[in-house]
This record gives structure tokens, C-alpha cells and sequence, in this order.
């Protein structure tokens, strides 16, 4: 006689597959449960950490000519987004790259990154830094929510140099002419061999190939006399600035100064213009990162910015005596001479960086 | 004959489940398990910003700069075995609790530390360690990072080097730690 032990009841089969299904899937769901809520926060602090170490102490990618020198249409050919003036110089940070990372064409999130993010996973950022005294803080990015990584890293920021030429140092100097002329030729003379290599740290070096050269100079009418004497005073304008440079062949020959370019669109009183540009009593010129390439000078070229003034009266040219002048006194040495220039200087700031 | 005993029915089967979900989501969603382990994250913050200070404070700021303000406050007119700790406190403090003006509130202020200047002691042959000044004591509770710089010193050190003023190369160590 049959009986029925050792028989399953379709209850308990019922049951026991719900709660096998169910086991699996708490099974299943548990290591990830683990990665969101542990890994979240240390994942993100590295990446904040990752990108803070890229930005101080990385110069970014291209480095010559750097980075920062590439136009918007160009912005593609950019690696990598490093700050730093050198890769031996950390902590040092460029005022030309800070201007460029912080301008305002460049999209957040997507131009930045796959340069300085890095990563597979869309992570969102803030970026931040703000020199200190000042309340001023640059941004890129949204407001972190409550959870994010971070880092903080100290810095500083390597300024311009620029040279002040007023009318004591047209004196001392005799930068000015002391012939009847209607056209005046100021020089200014970058060498490069002493650029180079009499400041060898990066920190505190002028280089003309991604540093900002700017020449400032005051009371240009100061001792200006026209020729002959007139009640109204002469017009002046900036015609020309050639680029001008020669090469040393040998160490006993010295090579001529030969002028192959003009600087057709420069940037004076901080904005770009067209030459012929009409002069008052001061300029202000800046020769931007950049510019100067490897092709333009190599590292033992004798450079010179040779700006050509023409003098008028009521429209038509005019002689004068006295105006800027260094055809008779050699050109204005744009050197590490404290007396003609003011050096790059380092100046505090912080920059933080939050990733989520 | 059949009987119910040792029997699991279906509804307890999926009481038995919906319990095993929600204590799940419970216990998961309620805690965040902080190993031991990841204390490195707060510590690297902490060292990386201590770091950062120090390097920065032995930056001259200029090419024509002959020494860094760290170099300066150490040298302190040459009075051996002493240093301007004042003027140290301030710009390190100054330097780690600075911060941008964005909406990140959770910048690690509420620092303290302890810093130290370790030299070589020539006569002795032995390492020397002075006081340099310290904002806050440390009790034993406290679990500071320590950060480094070394700082090259133009004056003379207790026990060694006698008279001869020469440079030379001082370890300046400061434990920090935030409350």
C-alpha cells in the first residue's frame, strides 16, 4: 500500500523557490549596495586629488608652444590642461594658463573633461582658485551637492614682467633725438641667450616664448620741440614695428641685424589695433605668450621690436626734436636689470577642486 | 497520512523574502561601514595641504629675493638655537586655512600642529632637535600627518659647527592635525 511519505507538497515547492529567488538576488545586490555607498567618496576624492596634482604641478600638454597660446579653433590640438609654469616648478602656476583655463569659450563640462578629469565615468567638477587678497574667485562648474571629493592645493602664481620707460629714464638713457627728424625709431632688444640663461629657474624666468612681454612708456612729449616752433602740438602716430633679429655665426663674427617681419597687429593702450595708431603722450605694448616662436628666435637670437613714429602737423608730416628715440643711444635692454624692469614676481593664491 | 508538520507555505515564503529585502536596504542604506582603512583620504588631504604650505613658505618670491620667508624665519639674525616662531605661525596658518570664495564648506579648518627643526649636530655627531613653535599640544588622542621641508640655513646650530657660519640644511617637521 502506497502511502504518501517522503512527498513534497506544491506549497513548499512554491515557497522555497520564492525565497531561493529572493536569496539570490540579496546575494546579488549586496556588493554593489557596498561599492555605492563605500567607494562613492574615496572614488571621488581620488579623481579630486588626480586633478589637483595635473593642475599645479603639470604644465599640460602641448608645452611648446604651450597650451594656452592655441585659439579657440585650435583648442582641439590641446592634451591636456596643466597650469604649472614648468613640470620642475610645482606649485608654481601660470597667470597666462589661469586666464586661459578660466576664459569664457571654453564649454563646461565636455572641453574639460577629457583633459583634465580624465576617466570613463561622466564625473561633474568645480574647479576654483582665487589669489590671495583677494576676494576675486575664478569658476568653473556647478555647486558640489552634500557628497563630493575634494583636495586644496597651495600655490603660487608667477606674474609678468613689464618695463616702465618715464621721462627721467628717457634722460638718463637719451632716448630721445636730439636731430630734426619727422620719423622716430625706438628698439627694444630681447636677447635671448641672457633671457634664457641667466635666469635658469622657470619660476622666475622671463621667456619670451609663453611669458607676456609688455613695454609701458610715459610723457613720450615731455621734451619734444617742434620744428619749426608751432602753437598747436604735433600729432603722432605709431606706423610701424618691425621684428627685426640676427643670429650669432660665430663667436668672432657679429652677424647683421636683418628685418624679415612687421608686427602688423600688436597690442597697445590693452587693445588690438591696426597700424597707423595714433599716439598721446604714453604706450602701453604688449607682445603676447606666443607669439614668439622657436621659428621667430631660437635660444641664442638678438631680437628687436624696432617702432617707427610719424610725426604731423595738421596732416602733414612734420620734423620735431626730442621725441623716443634710440637710434643714437643703442635699444632699451628688456633684461633682468631691476632698474629697467620690474621682474616676475610670485604671488599667493589657493585652488580647490571638487569632483562628484 | 499527510500532515502540515515541517512545512514551509507560501506565504511564508515571501514574508521570509520581503523581510530579507527590507533588512537589507535598511542595514545599507542606514550605515556607511568606515574602515580603518580609509582614514587615508582625510590624512592625504591633510598632508597634501601641509605640504603645500611648506614648499610654498620656502618660495622666494622674487628672483632677487636672497632667501624664502621660511629661510628668513629660521635664520631669525642668526641667533642660534632660536627662531621667529610667531611669525611662522602666522603664515602657516594663514597658508592652510586659506581658501576660494566658493560654496565648498568642507575645507579642513580647525588645524592645530606641532612643528619641530631637526639639524646635524657636527661636534656630537648626533641629530639635534629644537622647538619651533606649536599652536596646539598634542594630548596622545589626536592623529596627526607629519609633513616635511627641508631649508637650507645660513647660521650656526646648538653643539655643532661652532662659530663657522656656513648654509646648511635643516629638516623642518611639523605634525598637524584637525580637531
Amino acid at each position: 500500500m502506497t502511502d504518501n511519505a517522503g512527498t513534497l507538497s506544491i506549497d513548499f515547492l512554491a515557497g522555497f523557490t520564492i525565497f531561493l529567488i529572493a536569496f539570490i538576488y540579496v546575494a546579488t545586490l549586496i556588493p554593489g549596495l557596498f561599492i555605492g555607498l563605500q567607494s562613492r567618496t574615496i572614488d571621488y576624492d581620488a579623481v579630486a586629488y588626480r586633478t589637483g596634482v595635473i593642475l599645479v604641478e603639470d604644465p599640460g600638454m602641448p608645452y611648446n608652444p604651450s597650451w594656452e597660446t592655441l585659439d579657440d579653433y585650435h583648442k582641439g590640438e590641446v592634451l591636456r590642461l596643466g597650469l604649472a609654469v614648468s613640470k620642475d616648478t610645482p606649485n608654481i602656476l601660470s597667470s597666462q594658463k589661469l586666464d586661459r583655463f578660466f576664459c569664457s569659450t571654453w564649454a563646461y563640462p565636455d572641453d574639460y573633461r577629457s583633459r583634465v578629469i580624465f576617466g570613463n565615468y561622466p564625473y561633474m567638477f568645480n574647479i576654483s582658485f582665487q589669489p590671495a587678497e583677494s576676494n576675486l574667485t575664478r569658476s568653473i562648474g556647478d555647486d558640489p551637492p552634500d557628497e563630493y571629493g575634494y583636495i586644496r592645493r597651495v600655490v603660487k602664481i608667477k606674474g609678468i614682467s613689464n618695463a616702465s620707460i618715464d621721462d627721467s629714464t628717457i634722460q638718463t638713457y637719451k632716448f630721445n633725438s636730439s636731430d630734426n627728424v619727422t620719423t622716430d625709431v625706438f628698439s627694444i632688444h630681447l636677447n635671448f641667450t641672457n633671457l634664457l640663461g641667466d635666469e635658469p629657474n622657470p619660476a622666475y624666468q622671463i621667456n619670451p616664448y609663453n611669458d607676456q612681454i609688455m613695454v609701458n612708456v610715459s610723457g613720450m612729449n615731455a621734451n619734444v620741440i617742434p620744428i619749426p616752433p608751432m602753437t598747436a602740438p604735433l600729432s603722432t602716430n605709431l606706423t610701424a614695428i618691425q621684428i627685426c633679429r640676427s643670429k650669432p655665426i660665430s663667436t668672432n663674427l657679429h652677424p647683421p641685424v636683418v628685418c624679415f617681419a612687421n608686427f602688423t597687429s600688436p597690442i597697445v593702450d590693452n587693445k588690438q589695433v591696426d597700424l597707423p595708431y595714433p599716439i598721446e603722450n604714453n604706450l602701453s605694448l604688449i607682445i603676447p605668450p606666443g607669439f614668439i616662436t622657436t621659428d621667430l628666435a631660437d635660444a641664442n637670437t638678438q631680437l628687436y621690436f624696432n617702432l617707427t613714429f610719424d610725426h604731423y602737423n595738421a596732416g602733414i608730416l612734420s620734423e620735431e626734436k626730442g621725441y623716443l628715440n634710440s637710434t643714437g643711444s643703442g635699444p632699451f635692454e628688456y633684461n633682468y636689470d631691476p632698474k629697467n624692469i620690474t621682474l616676475p614676481k610670485l604671488q599667493d593664491g589657493v585652488l580647490e577642486v571638487s569632483v562628484w | 497520512m499527510v500532515n502540515d508538520r515541517g512545512q514551509l507555505y507560501t506565504i511564508e515564503g515571501i514574508a521570509a523574502a520581503l523581510i530579507m529585502l527590507f533588512s537589507a536596504y535598511l542595514v545599507l542604506s542606514a550605515t556607511s561601514v568606515y574602515t580603518p582603512g580609509d582614514t587615508h583620504i582625510s590624512d592625504m588631504q591633510l598632508e597634501q595641504l601641509g605640504t603645500d604650505a611648506l614648499r610654498m613658505m620656502n618660495t622666494p618670491i622674487n628672483s632677487s629675493s636672497s632667501a624664502s620667508p621660511l629661510q628668513d624665519i629660521l635664520y631669525y639674525n642668526g641667533v642660534q638655537g632660536e627662531f621667529n616662531g610667531a611669525g611662522f605661525n602666522t603664515i602657516f596658518l594663514n597658508y592652510v586655512n586659506n581658501e576660494t570664495g566658493s560654496k565648498i564648506d568642507n575645507a579642513p579648518n580647525g588645524l592645530h600642529y606641532n612643528a619641530t627643526v631637526s639639524y646635524y649636530d657636527i661636534a656630537n655627531e648626533t641629530t639635534g632637535t629644537l622647538p619651533f613653535y606649536a599652536n596646539s599640544n598634542l594630548t596622545g588622542g589626536e592623529h596627526p600627518v607629519r609633513v616635511t621641508e627641508w631649508v637650507i640655513v645660513n647660521k650656526t646650530f646648538p653643539g655643532g659647527g661652532g662659530t663657522d657660519v656656513k648654509p646648511r640644511a635643516v629638516l623642518v617637521e611639523v605634525l598637524l592635525w584637525r580637531d
